[in-house]
């Protein structure tokens, strides 16, 4: 029987973990923090989308009066532009539900669409860019000319793109509202078809709950959207903006562990559930270790027998401890850049399977041009 | 005080390209690293008045111009313009590596300080009081307020970037180098004599290029802000006479907040702080052609506010 | 068609006038309308709920609540 294992010590101990993430952990100690140390750690914020959740943090602390004045502006400026897009997400969230209700659908909230709209923690200071719904499969094709009617339209993808999203993947491929250049991500299901796992989507939207407002929205049941972070972050190949997303596993994982009974009981039975066991595992694996999350040793201990045997754990601890740090010229060792390539060859690999892969990532390196996807401001 | 201008040429250089320079405009800090002579050459010319700061300092802004490691180094040299180590534009030719830091200051200015109501205009001071003058590219604006802050007795605070703070609804100066283009450059060079422009930088996306040092009062005087008095649309017309227009204060509300940088971005802070200045500020057009007239004309703009 | 109209949840109709004029910030989208004095005065009335139902009935007032709506400005109740 498998006994939950925390990460070694020397990978992990306070001094050695980068300013950013001392700051997450203990904000009170930035009161002593020099001008030298505040212009690195505004860098490592910015780079790693948490700047504004740094201000956040200081103001829920009260620490703000407390730190170097120069801080302040640069904080407060990237709280101004979070503000912006909580607002700008709100009404996107609006418009979207007036489509779907002419379907008769849920609006079914996913990730930072979700937070925002239920006010949970990782909302605060958050720059957003898409918006991600969840629908039933077969309505696909309603919603996709529901959208298309009101303006969104697919981006130039060529056909091989097509079909990588609609036969593999979990989602259509991404629309863009063509006048307000806002994206949107609309998913089926939270992992690719091609992927081992199946978490049945229809066990999410049974346990959705729904919101006060804007009507007609849902947002997934704490255990789910736990679930879906883990899943989300852990089962991607690129990890520039792992942090970020670790971050919001972190908040939900203390807001839903002070506030939903039995949370931490069920979590390791619905994580099995939705085939999502690994996925969380190591979830709480590396919040623990770089957040400091409280995660009670009940839990940790019921999930052990679902992490990786002992060679390959300590190669992703290896790598994800790498991964998961700032992507910031301060915080990036000599190994990064080979962690970095192992974790996208593995995150490939977990959506399709190898002969898939191989005929994807040739297609990718030698006949698709690269097309940027512009985030919403 | 320290300033820029107390470092030797080598000690300049030495800081460029190793920890940076790290000096004060107005209310902004930045570092900034770049091992290339031109634009040591300019931040020397351009920017000797400025405070200067030390490695441990805060700044607000990290900026990094480099050449690009590529084949092209050696036939059609290149510079990149990076923020903290990740590339924000296009490379240039290495000739407009100073116009790039010009333009990317600005950049961090508009796209970043959402403590204040940032408009595109330039603004000026007299008596106290804030003349504002959005325009469009190729609208003489540039010309116009080299030549009021070089000779017509106006306070510079800023030549692309009006500050307005959200709280105190006050102009804050942002005094830098007033960037000139084309036939402005021959124009400000007759009618300022005196004045020290870095030299002509040709084919950048705005034409010709050339930057005219601040004058050593507006950035002595970096700390004093300004009432806002007036805003005006200044249109350069060959060979009109000089004329004014004042606007219904709507008009003026919506032109200013199409011309501003972060109007949509403040929300109803951003509403209530445009309100507030055109509540205190009349709007005007103002059509002229020849300079002199228009030095002439503008201390007068409370004649025509009635 | 419908009769009862109301200002959306949410919008505090923030506004300021000049000569007729009238600059419109809108809560929920952030954007800033130009408008005449008469449509602020009819949004004002709509809030105080000094409209007669049958007043709405005008169609001209209903393709103005209409557009009106098109901007969240006011919703059906």
């Amino acid at each position: 029987m498998k006994r939950w294992t925390p990460c070694p010590d020397w990978m992990t101990l306070l001094p050695n973990l980068p300013l950013l993430l001392r700051a997450l952990r203990a904000p009170e100690q930035l009161t002593t923090l020099p001008p030298a140390g505040w212009d690195l750690l505004l860098r490592q914020a910015e780079s790693a989308n948490l700047l504004a959740t740094l201000h956040a943090l200081l103001a829920e602390r009260g620490l703000l009066d407390a730190i170097l004045p120069a801080a302040r502006a640069p904080l407060a400026w990237a709280d101004v532009m979070a503000q912006r897009h909580r607002q700008a997400t709100y009404w996107e969230i609006r418009l979207i539900g007036q489509v779907l209700e002419g379907l008769g659908l849920p609006l079914l909230l996913l990730k930072g669409a979700a937070y925002a709209a239920a006010g949970l923690p990782p909302a605060a200071g958050r720059l957003f860019s898409d918006i991600d719904v969840l629908v039933p499969e077969q309505q696909l094709p309603q919603v996709e000319a529901a959208l298309m009617m009101a303006g969104w339209a697919g981006q130039q993808h060529d056909a091989y793109d097509q079909r990588y999203y609609r036969e593999w993947m979990h989602e259509l491929p991404p629309m863009q509202h063509v006048q307000r250049q806002t994206l949107i991500d609309v998913h089926h299901t939270i992992l690719p078809r091609t992927a081992a796992q199946r978490p049945d989507p229809r066990l999410l939207r049974a346990a959705a709950r729904p919101l006060a407002e804007p009507a007609g929205a849902a947002v997934l049941a704490p255990l789910d959207m736990v679930l879906h972070s883990a899943t989300h972050l852990f089962a991607d190949g690129e990890f520039d903006k792992g942090l970020r997303d670790l971050w919001d596993l972190h908040c939900l994982l203390g807001h839903f562990g002070a506030t939903e009974a039995g949370f931490w009981d069920e979590l390791p039975a619905r994580a099995r559930a939705l085939q999502l066991q690994r996925f969380m595992y190591y979830g709480l694996r590396y919040s623990v270790a770089l957040l400091g999350t409280p995660v009670p040793p009940a839990t940790l201990a019921a999930l052990a027998p679902d992490g990786p045997a002992l060679p390959l754990r300590v190669l992703m601890d290896a790598l994800f401890l790498r991964a998961l740090l700032p992507h910031h010229a301060s915080c990036r060792g000599r190994l990064a850049p080979l962690a970095d390539f192992l974790l996208y060859v593995r995150g490939n690999w977990l959506r399709m399977p190898p002969w898939r892969l191989a005929r994807h990532l040739f297609h990718k390196a030698f006949i698709s041009p690269k097309k940027p996807r512009q985030a919403v401001a | 005080m320290l300033t820029v201008g107390t470092l030797s040429p080598a000690a300049l250089r030495a800081r460029l390209a190793g920890p940076g320079l790290r000096l004060r405009t107005g209310r902004f800090t930045t570092c900034l690293r770049g091992d290339i002579p031109s634009l040591a050459a300019g931040i020397a010319q351009l920017y000797p008045d400025y405070p200067l700061l030390g490695e441990q300092d805060f700044a607000d802004f990290h900026l990094q111009l480099q050449r690009p490691c590529n084949g092209r180094r050696w036939l059609r040299p290149q510079v990149d313009l990076l923020y903290d180590g990740r590339r924000v534009f296009r490379p240039l030719p290495l000739a407009q590596a100073l116009p790039m830091f010009e333009w990317g200051l600005n950049w961090c200015v508009s796209s970043r300080a959402h403590r204040y109501l940032i408009v595109h205009a330039a603004v000026l001071e007299r008596g106290g009081r804030a003349l504002v003058m959005p325009a469009p590219p190729g609208s003489g604006k540039s010309t116009l307020t080299a030549a009021l802050a070089g000779r017509g007795g106006w306070r510079l605070l800023s030549d692309e970037l009006t500050l307005i703070d959200l709280d105190s609804g006050l102009v804050v100066p942002n005094p830098r180098p007033v960037s000139l283009k084309n036939q402005s450059i021959d124009v400000i060079r007759a009618y300022l004599p005196q004045a020290v422009l870095s030299p002509a930088v040709q084919d950048t996306q705005k034409g010709t290029v050339a930057h005219m040092r601040a004058p050593a009062d507006s950035v002595a005087r970096a700390d004093e802000c300004a009432l806002p008095g007036w805003i005006v649309f200044p249109q350069y017309v060959a060979g009109a006479a000089t004329s004014i227009e004042a606007l219904p204060r709507a008009t003026t509300f919506m032109e200013l907040a199409g011309n501003s940088f972060n109007y949509s971005i403040l929300g109803a802070n951003g509403f209530h702080a445009m309100a507030r200045l055109i509540e205190q500020v009349r709007g005007f057009r103002f059509r002229y052609s020849a300079l002199d007239e228009a030095l002439d004309a503008l201390p007068r703009l409370d004649d025509f506010a009635a | 068609m419908t009769l009862a109209w109301r200002i959306t949840p949410g919008q505090s109709l923030l506004h300021r006038c000049w000569d007729g004029q009238v600059v419109l910030y809108n809560d929920a989208s952030g954007a800033t309308h130009l408008l005449d004095q008469a449509t602020l005065d009819f949004l004002h009335a709509l809030r105080d709920g000094s409209v007669e139902p049958a007043e709405l009935a005008d169609p001209a007032l209903q393709d103005l609540l209409r557009r009106l709506q098109f901007l969240y400005l006011v919703q059906p109740c």
